[in-house]
């Protein structure tokens, strides 16, 4: 019974989800002032930021039904354009916005050659075409100081913020849960939208949406850049969070750790790659005496998913949900 | 410049015979191995270890037995559990194997670079067109042509050959002919993954090993398999020929951007036909 | 209109799979507001018709016209959106879009919006917020046809779209079938296997033979030929 990709997404109608949504915000909110553990504080906010990229990678699986491999692309495309747009001159602000901006068109622009393209062989392209990001940035040692990663030269106020709040874990914290939130917000709308239903149509059967009058690969490659600007926003509070990037940034394994955030919480919603993103870092957090097999504990890990749960704990709870309330799961 | 296109040539056949062992494992299961780059990289190393203790001769077939059994294995736990799942469930397991191995490799043989030399036999030079040509890369080149060539003959002529080569086109009626898939599978499993364990150790001398020299080939082996047609052994060959070239004239005139050129030939061969070279299986 | 009295029209329409002639210089032309019947073995070139007349066909050469326009250029979402819909021959809906989302989907393509006539007059108004997945067979078949009958276009064409029904829902859906065209104005090209269904409601009808046009006809007059009784019909008309 291992429906990643195949089978329903959940559908998103009552208006008892936004309630739901805007209560755990909310809540989250508070986190800062209940618990005051900087560790603490520090991992949640890294889990935001990671849980903003696993909702990209998941609406994705959700809405085009195909898995990407290479999200770290946009992330970190994202994180270098912070850093090398300040470093060329440009003043933080635009650099900002441009560093989410052009991510997201060149993903528009890749998309509407790469959608046309299904299933496997759409994985192994976006894997492609993270890597040679990689290895570029790795190779232009003049660009990017390779290996060794580059330091952002922010100003001490963006947007008349202290820069101190996007570099402390209290304050940080606060912006990346209330950017997820919106996020799964934007998301949950588009999906009730007309277009929701279109790509989920395109989704299901490309053939017969030609037939009923619709073109589908600018669809297909929206939803492709949809999914690309929340990983570029995710990358972007990385790189203001963190000061720094390296080409860490655009490894796989970063494009895998979102996978299996995702994949743990359940693709087939849309708030499912969040929730993985929190599991996956307290998973992270105890196997804190690994460190040194990161990779190899995020390759365990995903197998055991893959194999073991595929609808994720966000299905298994929608289930549990449907049965608790007298429902027929589906 | 002759020098240069053999360069080119030497490349794309280790592209080659790394592609043409993903395109025989898609023909029969449908599925992509995202770990076949960490194969050909085990590959390497164990040539490496092997050959410390005795000679690069020995060391050859025992790598490519080693990563064969290891594709008998891989196939005994992944793939066939997996074959009626959904092929994405096998990538994303491969993909975490990918991961594991990398970290495998690097807690045994550690991160730094190692080298394995050519072999003594292989290893002086020949003149061509008044440049001097490394023998051994020469020998990469004919090595390539004899897989394509044995592979050729092999899918034309074998049981197990023409069952694959069938599979590849119509995996449905294939599978109805009462052959024994597991066997074949095994088999086609431990060809692809020995190739991958004989192209890592013939590439061993050319490039230094590290935990990460899996990551880029595995990537330009894809683009070969894409641009080729995914299912494709001819377009497979075209295509590593063609991105052997242009990743060879990355790499000699605009160095710091060489790993973008096979990705915009890749672009720029599926705008023009979104199925690959050979096109129609994808 | 440009002066042709044919809602659709192909001409000199060829399509070959390497030496083999799916379909062999044929010419059809129905008139506006007519039910034309396609029939023939297996093999004769049916689909391969409707797949060049729909634009889903890759390479073929000839000439396709509706009302007089070439829209041989066009390609399937175009011809679709000029007024040309079609069915399939096995069941192909959003399996998990409600009826309701995906008639709705389906309708905005097109100049006016008659989904709710649509789901009422196909039977399927009571189960609009059903996802198409859970319905029976029967009622799948049927969004099949919604799916190609919504926004009203000017020629339907329909392939095989009793496949797998009972009698009795045959002959339910050809009544309807005949009803709505009737009333729309719709120029319908129907493959079927089902001789009741085609002769019950076609006016002429059209015998395709390994690619070429083997007779053409009102229905009494392709009754009457006998080789299309020997090799088409057989024992399907007592």
């Amino acid at each position: 019974m291992t429906d990643i990709v195949a089978g329903a997404p959940t559908r998103p109608r009552r208006m008892g989800f936004l309630f739901a949504l805007l209560a755990i915000g909310a809540a989250g909110c508070t986190l800062p002032a209940v618990v005051q553990s900087p560790l603490f504080l520090t991992l949640m906010t890294q889990a935001a930021i990671n849980a903003v990229l696993a909702t990209g990678v998941g609406f994705l699986v959700r809405q085009n039904g195909t898995v990407s491999f290479g999200h770290a692309a946009f992330f970190g495309l994202s994180a270098y354009a912070t850093a090398l747009l300040i470093k060329f001159g440009l003043p933080a602000e635009a650099a900002i916005i441009l560093a989410v901006a052009l991510p997201t068109l060149f993903a528009l622009a890749l998309g509407v050659v790469i959608v046309r393209i299904t299933g496997v062989a759409f994985s192994m392209l976006t894997l492609a075409v993270a890597q040679a990001f990689h290895e570029l940035v790795l190779k232009w040692r003049e660009l990017a100081n390779g290996d060794d990663g580059m330091a952002i030269a922010f100003p001490a106020r963006v947007f008349g913020i202290d820069m101190a709040t996007f570099q402390q874990p209290a304050s940080m914290f606060l912006v990346c849960w209330v950017a997820l939130i919106a996020v799964i917000l934007g998301l949950w709308l588009l999906c009730r939208s007309r277009f929701g239903t279109l790509t989920l149509a395109i989704r299901e059967n490309e053939e017969r949406a030609r037939y009923i009058g619709y073109r589908t690969v600018l669809p297909r490659a929206i939803i492709y850049a949809v999914s690309a600007a929340i990983a570029a926003l995710a990358g972007l509070l990385f790189a203001l969070y963190n000061g720094f990037v390296s080409p860490g940034t655009l490894h796989w394994s970063l494009s895998g750790e979102a996978l299996i955030m995702a994949i743990i919480g359940g693709p087939r919603l849309v708030w499912g790659p969040a929730l993985g993103g929190v599991i996956f870092f307290f998973i992270k957090n105890a196997a804190g005496d690994f460190t040194d097999h990161w990779p190899a504990v995020i390759g365990i890990t995903l197998i055991l998913v893959t194999v073991l749960l595929p609808r994720g704990v966000g299905g298994v709870l929608v289930w549990l949900g449907a049965r608790l309330g007298g429902r027929r799961p589906s | 410049m002759v020098i240069n296109i053999l360069n080119g040539l030497v490349y794309g056949g280790l592209l080659y015979i790394l592609a043409v062992g993903l395109v025989l494992i898609f023909g029969l299961r449908r599925v992509v191995n995202f770990a076949h780059g960490s194969l050909f990289m085990v590959g390497g190393y164990v040539a490496f270890t092997v050959a410390a203790y005795s000679s690069f001769w020995v060391a050859l077939p025992v790598s490519i037995v080693v990563l064969a059994l290891l594709g008998v294995i891989l196939d005994r736990f992944v793939f066939r559990p997996l074959q009626h799942e959904d092929p994405i469930s096998t990538v994303l397991v491969t993909f975490g194997l990918l991961l594991v191995l990398e970290d495998v490799v690097k807690t045994i043989w550690g991160k730094d670079f190692l080298s394995l030399a050519a072999p003594p036999l292989l290893s002086g030079t020949v003149s061509i067109v008044g440049e001097t040509f490394p023998v051994y890369r020469l020998m990469v080149i004919v090595v390539a042509v004899l897989v394509a060539a044995g592979l050729s003959l092999w899918l034309r002529f074998s049981r197990i050959g023409l069952y694959v080569r069938a599979s590849s086109v119509d995996p449905v009626t294939t599978g109805m002919q009462g052959v024994d898939t597991d066997r074949v599978s095994a088999a086609v499993v431990a060809i692809g993954a020995g190739l991958a364990g004989l192209s890592g150790t013939i590439a061993a001398p050319l490039m230094a090993l590290s935990p990460s020299m899996g990551s880029f080939i595995l990537i330009d082996s894809f683009i070969v398999v894409v641009v080729g047609g995914l299912g494709s052994f001819s377009g497979a060959f075209i295509a590593a020929l063609l991105i052997g070239q242009v990743h060879n004239f990355g790499i000699v005139y605009i160095p710091w951007a060489a790993s973008l050129i096979p990705f915009l030939l890749m672009v720029a061969v599926l705008i023009w036909r979104p199925t690959g070279l050979a096109g129609g299986r994808a | 209109m440009t002066g042709s009295a044919w809602a659709i029209e192909g001409t000199a329409l060829t399509r070959r799979f390497g030496g083999f002639a799916a379909l062999d210089n044929v010419s059809i032309a129905v008139p506006q507001g007519e039910i034309r019947g396609l029939i023939g073995p297996n093999g004769a070139g049916k689909s391969t018709l409707m797949d060049v007349l729909s634009g889903r066909a890759q390479s073929w050469s000839g000439q396709v016209t509706m009302d007089g326009r070439d829209i041989s250029a066009l390609g399937a979402v175009e011809r679709r959106r000029a007024g040309l819909a079609r069915s399939f021959q096995r069941t192909n809906i959003f399996p998990d879009l409600t009826i309701d989302e995906q008639i709705r989907l389906a309708a905005a393509t097109a100049e006016r919006d008659n989904s709710d006539e649509v789901m009422a007059e196909l039977g399927l108004a009571d189960l609009a917020h059903r996802r198409a997945a859970d319905v029976s067979y029967g009622d799948q078949r049927r969004l099949d046809l919604a799916l190609a009958l919504v926004g009203r276009p000017r020629v339907l064409l329909l392939d095989e779209p009793a496949a797998g029904l009972s009698m009795q829902e045959s002959m339910v859906l050809a009544r309807i079938l005949r009803d709505l065209a009737g009333r729309w104005g719709v120029t319908v090209l129907l493959v079927e296997h089902d001789m009741e269904v085609i002769f019950s409601i076609c006016s002429r009808v059209t015998v395709l033979h390994l690619g070429k046009i083997l007779a053409d006809g009102t229905p009494d007059e392709i009754r009457r030929i006998p080789e299309v009784i020997t090799a088409y019909l057989g024992s399907t008309v007592e």
